[in-house]
């Protein structure tokens, strides 16, 4: 995975979940689930599969806090921020250009 | 609002039996992380089993697909088990293909062993000058050999334009005469060893030599291969068991190899 590739819908949500700080999966879960988030149902199966091959790939890592000897936290590394960074950028850009085209109301929430 | 303690339990249990579907160092990895995702989720009021049922249901049949995949993918795809597999199962196939192809050839060559005796005998005498009807055994109609039904050979002697001039053989009541084009060669090449097939479903083992001479025409020395064709008909079968057998062996011994050389993943957690 490298910044110039787009993310899947997936793994663009979880990143921007731990964008706001560690999290355990359920918390995870919810922010995917909700409309801001991408609202992508996505299940603990998913969930831990994906997170796996984001921890293979070094953009997440287990933060080993956990407020319940069950629950386990992620977090971003830098790598996992930089490429959400631009994953950001590209879908900004995009944006822009349907704003440009009258795709999208100017000034409007994107 | 929280489901009842009991239904709650259930449906732990039927997701705690779920997670042994998943490859083992999944399981082992996320097995506890999984569980306790679900307990949050049956705990959360704003969380409708309504929703959490079908969303956990749908979530295990595509990432049970998945992940055992993932784990078929990283450990039998590897490209030197597979470029080893392929060598192997062509190998196998060529080695199939010998044992089909070698036996089938000596076999049908040796179907016409006693006919090109025969033929060249024939062929000497009645350019010597011997008539059709001395040299060709059994003419009388009544004892013919039926080329259908009897394995012994048979010859046929025909004048120079395909003309049956005697024969010792017959197929529904009279000898047939083989392809105009088949005298044509044998014509221009002396001799010719063809399989013939007269008619459907009969096949003859045939060696017609050129006569020349006073009296030019052909003589055909033939034989039914119908135990020939049993025969190649066996090998082929073995040959191919042999084939598939090779391939399964392959196949048990890389899935073996890959098995107990797959590199281990995330250590558990």
């Amino acid at each position: 995975m490298n910044a110039s590739s787009p993310l899947t819908p997936s793994v663009f949500a979880l990143l921007l979940s731990l964008a706001s700080g560690e999290k355990h999966g359920y918390a995870m879960m919810k922010d995917v689930l909700a409309p801001e988030g991408g609202g992508i149902v996505m299940g603990p199966g998913t969930l831990y599969g994906t997170l796996d091959r984001l921890m293979r790939d070094g953009l997440v890592v287990e933060s080993h806090f956990s407020d319940d000897q069950r629950r386990r936290y992620y977090r971003l590394t830098e790598t996992g921020r930089s490429i959400l960074g631009a994953e950001l950028q590209r879908l900004d850009s995009a944006v822009s250009a349907a704003r440009q085209r009258g795709l999208l109301p100017a000034g409007g929430r994107s | 609002m929280n489901p009842p303690p009991f239904l709650a339990t259930i449906i732990e249990r039927i997701y705690r039996w779920a997670i042994w579907l998943y490859p083992i160092r999944f399981q082992q990895a996320y097995c506890h992380a999984m569980r306790q995702t679900l307990r949050d989720a049956l705990a959360d009021t704003a969380m409708p089993l309504t929703v959490l049922v079908p969303m956990l249901f749908l979530d295990l049949v595509q990432s049970l697909a998945k992940e055992n995949l993932s784990m078929l993918r990283e450990t039998f795809a590897r490209p030197m088990l597979v470029f080893n597999a392929a060598v192997l199962a062509i190998l196998s196939t060529g080695i199939s293909l010998a044992i089909y192809a070698i036996p089938q050839q000596v076999l049908r060559q040796g179907a016409n062993d006693p006919q090109i005796e025969l033929a060249g005998n024939a062929a000497y005498r009645l350019e010597r000058g011997a008539s059709p009807g001395t040299v060709v055994p059994q003419t009388d109609p009544d004892s013919r050999i039926d080329m259908f039904e009897s394995l012994s050979p048979f010859l046929i002697v025909y004048d120079e334009h395909g003309n049956v001039l005697s024969a010792s053989a017959e197929l529904g009541g009279k000898p047939p005469a083989p392809p105009a084009g088949v005298l044509d060669y044998t014509r221009a090449h002396r001799e010719n060893r063809i399989t013939w097939q007269p008619r459907s479903g009969v096949y003859i083992a045939a060696v017609i030599r050129h006569v020349a001479g006073a009296q030019p025409g052909f003589v055909l020395a033939g034989r039914n291969m119908r135990e020939v064709d049993a025969r190649e008909i066996q090998i082929s079968e073995m040959a191919g068991l042999l084939w598939l057998a090779m391939l399964a062996v392959i196949a048990a011994g890389s899935f073996l190899f890959g098995w107990l050389t797959r590199t281990p993943g995330t250590s558990p957690a």
